[in-house]
């Protein structure tokens, strides 16, 4: 340990400042996760729709945002968006739109990936049937893909979850933001730093186990 | 501002962009050669191991796949030098904690395809009695990279996004030089996009590579 004594009284009285951080991590990871649920599913349908500029748009969308690392993401939007459109968000907005626009794109390929698992032999049957299209996507197809693609819907989240300490390099006040800056402060960045992390791991940790359960779940009721 | 002018002065700035680039190729062509085969011997202690190294193989995966790889980048520039008393340098600390990174993160996809390994084959390899420094390399290996190696190649791009993230830490990658060249001309737009574009490039045409080679393989097992 070479002389480095832990100080747990660091950890305690910058505690308060931390959960403050945290709360706008989670709020930040709870907004976007709601956009990214829906905004996802609304772009798989665009993708994968036979109306072609839509179907362009959706896909230049996805690629562009999968493609490229999500902090140019968001320093490009911080820097870009108010010169370009000449119009200046708080923050926090901002924030929201790179890291929602972010996730959206990852879900797309979620559910794009689930409506490709079902089989089609269910589509022979929704036509055998003589289902319309409305009737075979809400019955049919919706039910399932939502199904095939909760575990890849909750692994993007935990992925956002540790996305929005991004934030923390435009100075928006989250978690690691409060850290850095407590680390600073304080000259006890062993402390701060290892709170910051196990704060963010005791979040992700009981999604990654709801993420392993649902997968059993799936596989036993698809074989 | 027209475009002629926006592309000279990107030209002004090639050769500091160029070098960006290539710390980035590094910082992530040195994470995947440490981190890939890390992640498989992982995989393989965590699927048949020692009760003890299992459970610290998984803590080595939960605990980087649970935190944000900025907390990681920053505990290991400031708490590890702090905690071993040893100044390790910047270059070798980032590549440590992409190191890592990749390796939980692929050891996860290993362990997917471990388990696809049919228990018959396992049954076959003691019925002929190959202890374990035959099975392992001739037997299972070669199965397990062939089913992951789509997986594998897109936390490839994963980890060449993620390597933007360095720049938090001082290091001179395409990111850094990026907002650096951003923040002394007061020019961001011309010269993110054009960093957002690189990126871009080259993970696009990295994740197209995936898409052929997962075709080609999905065939090859006639699924």
């Amino acid at each position: 340990m070479n002389g480095y004594s832990w100080d747990s009284s660091v950890v305690l009285s910058s505690l308060p400042q931390l959960m403050s951080g945290l709360a706008v991590t989670l709020q930040l990871t709870a907004i976007c996760a709601v956009i990214g649920l829906v905004g996802g599913f609304v772009v798989c349908l665009m993708a994968m729709s036979r109306i072609l500029p839509l179907r362009w748009i959706a896909v230049f969308f996805i690629e562009l945002f999968r493609c490229t690392p999500a902090l140019v993401q968001i320093i490009w939007i911080f820097y870009c968006v108010p010169i370009f459109f000449g119009i200046f968000i708080d923050p926090f907005t901002m924030a929201v739109l790179a890291l929602g626009m972010n996730i959206t794109a990852f879900n797309a390929e979620a559910y794009r990936a689930a409506i490709q698992a079902i089989p089609s032999s269910h589509y022979d049957a929704c036509t055998a049937l003589g289902l319309s299209s409305l009737k075979r996507t809400v019955y049919v197809i919706l039910p399932q893909a939502v199904l095939l693609a909760i575990p890849v819907l909750l692994t993007n989240t935990i992925g956002l979850l540790q996305q929005t300490a991004l934030v923390a390099i435009v100075a928006i006040g989250d978690l690691m933001y409060q850290g850095k800056s407590l680390a600073t402060q304080t000259y006890r960045p062993i402390e701060i730093y290892s709170t910051v992390a196990f704060i963010y791991f005791i979040f992700s940790l009981p999604l990654s186990q709801v993420v392993g359960f649902c997968e059993k779940r799936l596989r036993a009721r698809l074989t | 501002m027209d475009l002629a002018t926006s592309l000279s002065f990107l030209y002004d700035y090639r050769l500091a962009l160029l070098t960006g680039l290539g710390n980035t190729l590094y910082f992530t062509a040195c994470g995947l050669a440490i981190g890939l085969p890390l992640g498989f011997i992982v995989s393989i202690i965590r699927h048949t191991g020692h009760p003890v190294l299992k459970v610290i193989a998984t803590t080595y995966v939960e605990i980087f796949r649970g935190t944000p790889v900025l907390v990681q980048l920053f505990w290991f520039f400031f708490c590890l030098p702090a905690l071993l008393g040893v100044d390790l340098g910047n270059v070798t600390s980032t590549i440590t904690t992409l190191a890592l990174y990749m390796g939980a993160i692929s050891s996860e996809s290993c362990r997917a395809s471990l388990k696809a390994i049919g228990a018959e084959q396992r049954d076959a390899c003691i019925a002929l009695g190959l202890p374990a420094r035959v099975s392992v390399p001739y037997v299972i290996l070669p199965q397990t990279i062939m089913r992951a190696v789509p997986t594998l190649l897109s936390n490839c791009v994963t980890l060449f996004k993620e390597s933007a993230l360095v720049s938090a830490v001082g290091m001179a990658d395409l990111m850094y030089q990026g907002q650096m060249i951003a923040d002394s001309t007061a020019r961001p737009i011309e010269i993110l996009t054009a960093t957002a574009l690189i990126y871009f490039v080259i993970a696009f045409s990295a994740t197209r590579i995936v898409t052929y080679y997962e075709q080609g393989f999905l065939k090859r097992l006639k699924l």
